[in-house]
């Protein structure tokens, strides 16, 4: 009995396994085939918009000097959020070049500068030796409706630059061939400031 | 009866406030053409003013350096009020001005400096940024040649020396005696020429 219904369970599992297995490898070999077409389009639409937290130094369009938000790319335009305002834009075919630098500036701004000014004993030039950070620049410039040119500096954490003009490059902005040397220039200002 | 009583004493004391009125209204204008013929510099408000962008001549200035420069120089010649309009280099709306001076500025030397050495010697670590700024009629005649410097010593980031730069230029520009006539000359040169 336990021969039968073993033999009978086999048969029975045999054929629908082949069925199924030929089945489901066509469903496969159709969806496998289909895949990429529908994953192509879903990628573009889903791909969320870069940005990054930046300090905007000076010269992009109404923004504030010196305020710190958020640089993205949307859609087809360079934007800056400053914290609680409204943002400032630049049309990114505006955009003729991009500039990386370096630089090393002093942490903590005013109070820190005037509480190391009072520490005794020149304590404060001993904070000033660790209390410096390496900052990466990018300098754009745009031109605006009327034709003038118009400079902008952004300053951001190190290793941002270079994500931030490789999303310019793949939004269409040609970087001439001076980027390679400001780049270098802002290694040897970054050179210079760490002797 | 009343009306034709009091009608010619409320004529001249209509003409009076007229004439009050067109007293001070009058006076800018002759203040204004002595002004011009006496040369000092505010006669320059009559022109605007491009400013072009900077030449590194070859230095190893850094482009947010020159950048930097470029936006202050803007900010401060419109602070100082002595220009009708700022333009920046490449505006089209320039070109259809008769009266525009054009600035530009060569970077003859630059220090690179650093904020740590400064905030730890104070002496050493100076940003120093010497240029030469000169101002052109549109017809290429030089209106006035300045070497200006601007450093930052102190307190503050490299960046600053653009901006203590770029205000010494206005400055410069603002202070200069012979701005006046030598606009004033360029303007009939220009008005011959025209």
């Amino acid at each position: 009995m336990d021969c039968f219904i073993v033999s009978c369970t086999h048969s029975k599992t045999y054929h629908l396994g082949r069925r199924h297995a030929l089945w489901l490898s066509t469903v496969l070999l159709g969806s496998s085939l289909i895949a990429p077409a529908q994953k192509i389009p879903q990628l573009g639409d889903t791909r969320a918009p870069f940005s990054t937290r930046a300090t905007h130094l000076l010269g992009f369009a109404n923004a504030r000097n010196n305020s710190t938000g958020i640089l993205s790319v949307q859609d087809d335009s360079l934007h800056f959020q400053q914290d609680g305002k409204p943002g400032a834009q630049v049309k990114i075919g505006s955009v003729r070049d991009v500039f990386l630098g370096g630089e090393s500036k002093q942490v903590g701004g005013l109070p820190m500068t005037l509480g190391k000014a009072a520490a005794p004993f020149g304590g404060g030039r001993v904070v000033s030796l660790f209390a410096h950070k390496k900052y990466d620049t990018v300098s754009l410039e745009y031109v605006d409706a009327d034709g003038g040119i118009h400079g902008a500096i952004f300053q951001l954490k190190k290793g941002q630059s270079e994500i931030v003009k490789n999303e310019l490059m793949a939004h269409g902005v040609t970087i001439s061939s001076h980027h390679v040397q400001s780049a270098k220039q802002g290694a040897a200002e970054v050179g210079h400031e760490d002797k | 009866m009343k009306t034709n009583k009091y009608g010619p004493f409320v004529g001249r004391v209509a003409a009076l406030i007229a004439m009050a009125f067109a007293l001070p209204c009058g006076l800018p204008g002759q203040t204004a053409s002595a002004r011009s013929s006496g040369g000092s510099g505010t006669s320059a408000t009559q022109w605007s003013v491009q400013v072009d962008q900077i030449d590194a001549n070859n230095l190893d200035l850094s482009y947010s350096f020159q950048i930097a420069i470029y936006e202050n120089l803007l900010v401060e010649l419109n602070k100082t009020k002595q220009f009708q309009q700022v333009f920046r280099d490449g505006d089209r709306r320039a070109r259809e001005l008769p009266k525009l001076l054009v600035l530009k500025t060569t970077v003859e030397q630059y220090t690179p400096g650093s904020e740590t050495r400064r905030a730890v010697t104070t002496v050493s670590g100076a940003t120093k940024l010497t240029v030469r700024s000169q101002l052109f009629t549109r017809e290429g005649k030089v209106v006035l040649e300045r070497t200006v410097a601007g450093n930052v010593r102190f307190f503050g980031s490299n960046l600053r020396a653009t901006h203590n730069l770029a205000r010494n230029v206005a400055k410069t520009i603002k202070q200069s005696p012979s701005l006046g006539s030598a606009v004033a000359f360029g303007a009939t040169q220009a008005g011959f020429r025209g």
